[in-house]
């Protein structure tokens, strides 16, 4: 089972580091929710029964186990606050396209389930496909895409980048 | 720039590799998230509690007729079962939050549930203890411990019953506010996750 697990894991890795990406925002946040949700994973793995895509199901885990938080010393949830980051912590992809980092940035302003709705989008997952990871109705996603493109246009306006 | 614009981009990006990726030595890791540390804390209360009391026969074990034979000792123990029982239900409780491939919102929603439950619980459990031990102070120097009747129970009624008025009140500030410091703050915080998710 052990084998099983880590070739689907390294299957689709690279969706785990975009969650980490969006919702952690230090190498060391991302190490430590990398590690948390591959482990939360693990545990969840034995129920995994392919109803549904492994895609789909290790979205769910992971997408909990970030908005949940991670546990540091004796404070419940970490302190994710983007506006105290240096704007050297989002020079960290191959694309350093300043709007691009603009957007990203604005990204980091929305709320955890905000993040989780952008993150599926962007990974061009259908409406239907989101509904059974969030569990959101597909007409309130709609809406709520509606908003948040509208939230980004207006936080994207806001940020001067590199001042 | 639209979101629908960086579609590309975030496709043909790869984030940068965290540093461990060896996913067989990962799972071996302990769980650092909130559940995990309230298993532990549990599981801590669970043992401490069903040591404490041979822990006290140790401290007397020159003669332990005298321990096994007070009232006090036996309600150490009765106090410490309880405990055990309360830590293992919310054990139970805290396990039941573990399973994360739950849809988002329900797994959500099913945590504030819980925590929610667990927090009253504990809340009410304290209180319980309190008025215990309330009672005790009151009826056991007529059993044991004489001396009491010459000291607590000498003083005015209004004062003892005053006292104990302040202590449960007291009681019940303290617990709110140790409560809301150490989860309130978690819970509110999947509260409005959840509110989020429930509205347009």
């Amino acid at each position: 089972m052990e084998k099983q697990f880590e070739v689907y894991i390294k299957q689709n890795e690279l969706l785990l580091y975009k969650i980490c990406r969006i919702y952690a925002f230090t190498d060391t946040d991302r190490q430590d929710l990398f590690q948390e949700m591959v482990i939360q994973l693990w545990k969840a793995f034995p129920k995994f029964k392919g109803k549904s895509k492994f895609s789909t199901w290790l979205y769910r885990v992971a997408i909990n186990t970030a908005i949940t938080g991670l546990r540091k010393k004796k404070d419940f949830i970490v302190s994710y606050e983007p506006s105290q980051l240096p704007v050297q912590a989002y020079e960290t992809g191959s694309i350093e396209d300043e709007q691009w980092q603009q957007l990203s940035y604005a990204i980091d302003q929305l709320s955890p389930v905000e993040k989780s709705i952008v993150l599926l989008y962007l990974e061009d997952k259908p409406y239907e496909e989101m509904e059974d990871i969030i569990g959101i109705s597909q007409g309130t996603l709609r809406v709520k895409m509606t908003r948040i493109k509208e939230k980004l246009r207006q936080l994207a306006k806001k940020i001067d980048y590199g001042t | 720039m639209e979101l629908d614009d960086l579609k590309k981009n975030w496709k043909q990006n790869i984030p940068k590799k965290t540093t461990n990726t060896d996913i067989m030595e990962l799972i071996q890791h302990k769980s650092y998230g909130p559940i995990a540390a309230l298993k532990k804390a549990y599981r801590r209360q669970i043992v401490l509690m069903s040591l404490l009391p041979f822990i006290l026969l140790l401290g007397q074990i020159d003669d332990l007729s005298k321990p096994l034979t007070s009232v006090l000792f036996w309600t150490y123990v009765a106090f410490c079962v309880a405990m055990v029982i309360f830590a293992s239900y919310n054990y139970r409780i805290v396990s039941n939050m573990e399973g994360m491939d739950a849809m988002v919102k329900d797994n959500l929603e099913q945590q504030v549930n819980l925590l929610d439950t667990r927090m009253k619980n504990m809340l009410t459990g304290q209180k319980v203890v309190m008025l215990l031990l309330i009672a005790l102070t009151e009826i056991m120097p007529y059993f044991q411990h004489y001396r009491m009747l010459d000291k607590w129970h000498s003083l005015n009624p209004m004062i003892r019953y005053g006292a104990y008025g302040l202590l449960l009140v007291f009681q019940y500030f303290v617990g709110k506010w140790k409560f809301k410091t150490k989860f309130g703050e978690h819970i509110n915080y999947l509260k409005n996750l959840v509110k989020e998710m429930q509205y347009q």
